[in-house]
C-alpha cells in the first residue's frame, strides 16, 4: 500500500492560518514588514503557489542534488584545470564569487523575512523551503570560491566583499538590502522572485554557465547550473503575490517592478557587462551582453508585466538607449579604478576585441575608442602611471555607482549629462535621469551618504588613494591590475601617441 | 598614485575572516562564518540605507540595541556542525523512517483499530496542534532573520524547516484519520478546536505573544528556551507514552522521530544561551528576567493540554502530572545552562 497522494492532504499544511486573540493581527504583522497597504487583510486568503512541494519530497530531492554537485566537485579537485584557465575567465569567476555569495545569504533572510511575515501561510511555507534555498546556494557558492583561496589571494574576496566599504559592495548592498532584506515582504515578493529570480538571475546563471563550458571550467558550470534548478521553486512566490497585489494596488506593483528592474540593470550592466563583453575571450563570446539582455531579459520582461495588464516602465527608452553605453563606461571605469577590485580586470580592446566591439555596438568607437587611444599610447610610452587613478569618480547617489553614462544630444555629440538635483539644502548627484527620478520617491528611505560624501567628509583617512583602497579593504596581494597589458596594446605599438598621452608622457619617451 | 605598503602576509589557505589560524577551519566553519553582512563592523546602520529608515530602525533596535548582548557573535558554534549539505541528508533519512513507518500502518490498518478514546486524543490534541507548530515556525524563521550571526540564522533557519516537517507529518495524519475515523473533526474540526477549546487557549496565547516578542533575544529565550521545551515535552514525549498507553504504536514512534529535531534544537538553544553567559555574565540576569516572563504562560499552557491528556484517552495521565512532568523537563534543561554544566559547545573559535 503506497502512501496518500499529496493532493489528498497538502491543505493542512497549507491552510494554517488562524484568527488571533490575544493580539492585534496589526502586532503580528505590522505594516513595515508585512506590508499590505490597499489590499484588504483578507484578499491575501487566496494566494496559492503554482509549484507545489512537500517537506519530504523536498530533502529528498535536494539530497540527491547536493551529492551531485560535490561529487563532481571532489572529481575535477586534482585536476588541473584551474591552471590553464583564462586570466579573464578567472577574473569573471572572482567577481562572481564575490558579487554573489553573500547575496544568496541575503536572500536566506529575505526568505526568513516571508516566512515570518507573509500574509498566508501557505506563502510562509513556501518561503520556508525557499530560505533553505538560499542558504544552499549561498553554502555552495562559498565552499567553491574557498577551494581557490590557497591558489589566488583574490577568492579570499568570496566571503571578504560585503563586508568591506568599497564602491562596488556598497552598490550591491544598497541595491539588494532594499530588494531582499529591507523591504515588507509584499514588494520584497515583487522584487526578488518576480523581477530579479525569473529574469536577472538567468543573465547571471544562464549566461555564465554556457561561458564556463567554453572556457573550460566544468567546476562552474556545474555549480552554477545545479543553482538554477532551485529557482523554479522558490521564485514561484512572485507570481501569486503579484496577482493579488495588481488587482488591489497596480499602481504600487507597477512601481516596485520598475525601480526594482532599474536597480538591477544597474547592477548587472556593472558586472555582468564587462563579464560578457571584455573579459570573456574573443573566441569563446557567443552573444553580446546587448543582445543577451534582448534575448533574456527585455522579450520575457515586456512580456510578463503585460500578462499583469502592467505596461513598460517609464524610463524604458533611456533604458534601452543604455544597453549601449553604460556597460561600456563602467568597464572603463572598474578597469581604470583596478586597484580597487578583487579581481583583474582585462582591458580587452585590441584590433580584433575592438571589431567586435564596433560591430555588436556602431558607436563604440566614437564614445569609447579614443579614450581607450589615450591609455594605449600611455602604455606604449611606458607610462602606466598616467593610467591609474589619482582621485575618485563622482557616484551616483541612487545606485552608488559612478556617474559615468554617455549620452548622445541632439547635434549629435556624446557626454556625459549631469542630473543632479538639490534637496534639503543639499546638492546629489545622479548617473541618470531614472535613478534621479527613483531617488527623489524613496527619498526618505534611500536618502545616505555616498562613499564620496563619507571622503568629503574626512571619515577616510588619509584622504588620498592610498587611504581610500585601505579603506576599501584592498590588500597589496589582492589589489586589481591588468593581467596583460601587452595583449591588447601591441596591436598599437610604434604608432605616434596623440592627445592627452602625448602631452602626459614622460619627456624622451615620446614614440618609444 | 601612492599607495600604503601594508605587512606582505603569508599566503592564506583559507578567507582572512578566520584571523591568523594554525588549524584549518571545518567546511562548516567556511560555509557558514560572517555570511550576514548587515553585521559587518563599522557599519553607520544595518542597511545600506537612510540610518533612520524602518527597516534600519527595527533592527537596530531588536537586534543591535538588544540587551543580550556579545562582544563577537561569531564565535559561536553549532554543537552539530549542521551544513545545508547535512541537513537535506540527515532529513531525507528521517522522512524515509517515517514515510516507512506510515506504510506499514496504513497497511495493517492500524487507525481502524485505535480506541475511542484514543481518536478523541488524537484529534483534539494531535491534530489541531498543527497551528502551534505553524506559529513555532514563525517564530524561528523571525530568529533566523533578525539574528546577529549567521551562525545562529542557519541553526534557526533549519529549525524553521523542521516546524514544517512536523506540521507537514501531522496533516498526513490529520488525512488518514480523516478517512478512518469521519465525523471525529479531523481535518473539519481542529481550527475550530485550536480557536476556542479550553484547553488549548492557554497555549494559543503563548504562541501568539511569542509571535510579538520582537527584541531577538527574547524571541529565542521564549520560544526555544521556555515554550518549546515544555510544550514539545507535553505534544511529544508525553503525548507519545499515553498514546502508546492506549494502543497506539504509530503515534509512539512517529513522535518518537520528532523528537530528534526537538532535541537538536535543544542542543544549540542550550548552547547559545551558554555562550552568551560565558562571554558576558551580565546576560545571565536577561536571560533570567525573561524566562521568569514566560515561564508561568509556558506551564499554563502545558496545563491545560494536561486537562486533554487526562481525560480524552481510556488511559490517562493526570493533567497534574502533564503540568509538573513538562515543568521539569524545561527546569532541568534550563539548569544545565546555567550551572555550566558542559561547557565546551561553542568555544572551538576559529582564529583563537
Amino acid at each position: 500500500m503506497a502512501l496518500l497522494k499529496r493532493e489528498e492532504w497538502q491543505q493542512y499544511v497549507r491552510d494554517v492560518n488562524w484568527t488571533y486573540s490575544y493580539v492585534d493581527d496589526e502586532a503580528v504583522y505590522p505594516e513595515w514588514h508585512s506590508g499590505t497597504g490597499k489590499v484588504p487583510r483578507s484578499a491575501w486568503l487566496t494566494w496559492e503557489e503554482d509549484y507545489k512541494v512537500t517537506y519530504p519530497e523536498y530533502v529528498a530531492t535536494q539530497r540527491d542534488k547536493e551529492s551531485s554537485a560535490y561529487a563532481v566537485k571532489a572529481a575535477l579537485q586534482r585536476s588541473t584545470t584551474f591552471d590553464h584557465l583564462d586570466e579573464g575567465w578567472k577574473s569573471s569567476t572572482k567577481m562572481h564569487f564575490g558579487g554573489v555569495a553573500l547575496v544568496e545569504y541575503a536572500a536566506v533572510l529575505g526568505e526568513l523575512k516571508m516566512a515570518r511575515f507573509g500574509l498566508n501561510a501557505a506563502w510562509r511555507n513556501m518561503a520556508t523551503f525557499g530560505q533553505l534555498d538560499e542558504l544552499r546556494h549561498a553554502q555552495i557558492t562559498t565552499f567553491f570560491g574557498h577551494e581557490f583561496v590557497k591558489k589566488d589571494p583574490q577568492y579570499d574576496w568570496t566571503q571578504k566583499t560585503f563586508h568591506m566599504d568599497n564602491w562596488v559592495p556598497i552598490s550591491l548592498r544598497n541595491l539588494f538590502d532594499g530588494m531582499m532584506i529591507a523591504p515588507n515582504v509584499v514588494d520584497l515578493a515583487i522584487a526578488l522572485p518576480f523581477t530579479f529570480e525569473t529574469g536577472f538571475t538567468n543573465l547571471q546563471f544562464v549566461a555564465l554557465s554556457a561561458d564556463a563550458l567554453e572556457a573550460g571550467d566544468v567546476n562552474f558550470a556545474n555549480m552554477i547550473s545545479s543553482i538554477q534548478t532551485d529557482e523554479a521553486r522558490h521564485s514561484q512566490q512572485g507570481g501569486p503575490t503579484m496577482e493579488i497585489l495588481v488587482e488591489h494596488d497596480p499602481v504600487r506593483a507597477q512601481w516596485i517592478i520598475d525601480k526594482n528592474f532599474w536597480g538591477s540593470a544597474r547592477a548587472f550592466a556593472a558586472l555582468t557587462g564587462p563579464a560578457m563583453d571584455y573579459y570573456t575571450p574573443l573566441e569563446h563570446r557567443k552573444q553580446s551582453y546587448r543582445e543577451f539582455m534582448e534575448e533574456w531579459i527585455i522579450d520575457q520582461f515586456v512580456h510578463t508585466i503585460e500578462d499583469y495588464g502592467l505596461k513598460k516602465p517609464w524610463f524604458w527608452d533611456e533604458f534601452m538607449r543604455g544597453l549601449d553605453t553604460w556597460h561600456h563606461g563602467l568597464h572603463m571605469g572598474l578597469w581604470f579604478w583596478r586597484p580597487t577590485l578583487w579581481w583583474r580586470p582585462k582591458a580587452a580592446v585590441s584590433k580584433d576585441e575592438r571589431d567586435w566591439l564596433r560591430e555588436k555596438y556602431p558607436n563604440w568607437e566614437t564614445v569609447y575608442g579614443d579614450k581607450w587611444d589615450v591609455i594605449i599610447d600611455n602604455i606604449n610610452n611606458n607610462n602606466v602611471e598616467a593610467t591609474l587613478p589619482e582621485t575618485l569618480p563622482w557616484l551616483c547617489s541612487m545606485c552608488n555607482l559612478p556617474c559615468c553614462n554617455a549620452v548622445q544630444a541632439r547635434n549629435g555629440r556624446w557626454r556625459v549629462p549631469e542630473w543632479s538635483l538639490t534637496y534639503d539644502g543639499k546638492t546629489f548627484q545622479f548617473c541618470s535621469n531614472a535613478c534621479r527620478q527613483i531617488w527623489w520617491k524613496d527619498r526618505d528611505n534611500v536618502n545616505h551618504e555616498t562613499l564620496i560624501d563619507r571622503f568629503l567628509a574626512g571619515q577616510i583617512q588619509p584622504m588620498d588613494v592610498g587611504g581610500i583602497l585601505t579603506h576599501m579593504g584592498l590588500t597589496p596581494e589582492v589589489m586589481g591590475d591588468d593581467p596583460d597589458y601587452e595583449a591588447w596594446t601591441k596591436d598599437y605599438a610604434g604608432r605616434p601617441a596623440t592627445g592627452i598621452a602625448a602631452v602626459a608622457a614622460p619627456a624622451g619617451q615620446e614614440g618609444a | 598614485m601612492t599607495t600604503a605598503q601594508p605587512r606582505r602576509s603569508r599566503p592564506h589557505k583559507t578567507f582572512s575572516a578566520f584571523g591568523d589560524i594554525r588549524r584549518m577551519p571545518s567546511d562548516y566553519e567556511v560555509v557558514t562564518h560572517a555570511q550576514n553582512w548587515t553585521m559587518r563592523k563599522n557599519r553607520t546602520s544595518a542597511f545600506e540605507q537612510n540610518p533612520s529608515s524602518p527597516p534600519n530602525l527595527w533592527f537596530l533596535t531588536y537586534r543591535d540595541h538588544s540587551p543580550l548582548q556579545v562582544e563577537d557573535w561569531d564565535a559561536f558554534r553549532d554543537p552539530d556542525a549542521l551544513t545545508y549539505r547535512t541537513y537535506v541528508g540527515l532529513q531525507a533519512e528521517a522522512e524515509t523512517k517515517t514515510g516507512g513507518v506510515l506504510e506499514q500502518y496504513a497497511e495493517a490498518g492500524a487507525d481502524a483499530t485505535l480506541s475511542p478514546g484514543q481518536v478523541s486524543l488524537l484529534t483534539k490534541v494531535f491534530t489541531p496542534s498543527r497551528y502551534l507548530l505553524h506559529g513555532m515556525q514563525q517564530v524561528e524563521a523571525y530568529l533566523g532573520y533578525l539574528a546577529p550571526t549567521s551562525y545562529v540564522t542557519n541553526t534557526a533557519g533549519f529549525a524553521t524547516a523542521d516546524c514544517l516537517r512536523r506540521v507537514t507529518l501531522v496533516a498526513y495524519r490529520t488525512r488518514e484519520l480523516e478517512l478512518a475515523h469521519p465525523g471525529a473533526g479531523a481535518g473539519s474540526a481542529d481550527r475550530g478546536v485550536w480557536e476556542r477549546h479550553e484547553a488549548w487557549q492557554p497555549a494559543r496565547k503563548a504562541i501568539e505573544k511569542a509571535l510579538i516578542a520582537y527584541d531577538w533575544g527574547e524571541a529565542f529565550t521564549a520560544l526555544n528556551l521556555v515554550l518549546a521545551p515544555t510544550l514539545d515535552d507535553v505534544l511529544l514525549r508525553q503525548f507519545k507514552e499515553v498514546s502508546r498507553d492506549n494502543g497506539d504504536q504509530e503515534s509512539w514512534l512517529l513522535s518518537s522521530y520528532l523528537e530528534e529535531d526537538s532535541d537538536r534544537r535543544a542542543r544549540w538553544s542550550g548552547a547559545l544561551a551558554r555562550f552568551t553567559l560565558e562571554h558576558r555574565p551580565e546576560n545571565e540576569a536577561v536571560l533570567r528576567r525573561w524566562i521568569d516572563r514566560w515561564a508561568p504562560i509556558a506551564d499554563a499552557a502545558a496545563a491545560g493540554l494536561g486537562t486533554l491528556l487526562e481525560t480524552l484517552p481510556e488511559r490517562g495521565r493526570s493533567a497534574r502530572e502533564v503540568e509538573s512532568g513538562a515543568r521539569a523537563k524545561r527546569e532541568e534543561f534550563l539548569s544545565g545552562i546555567f550551572s555550566g554544566a558542559d561547557v565546551s559547545t561553542g568555544k572551538e573559535r576559529a582564529g583563537r
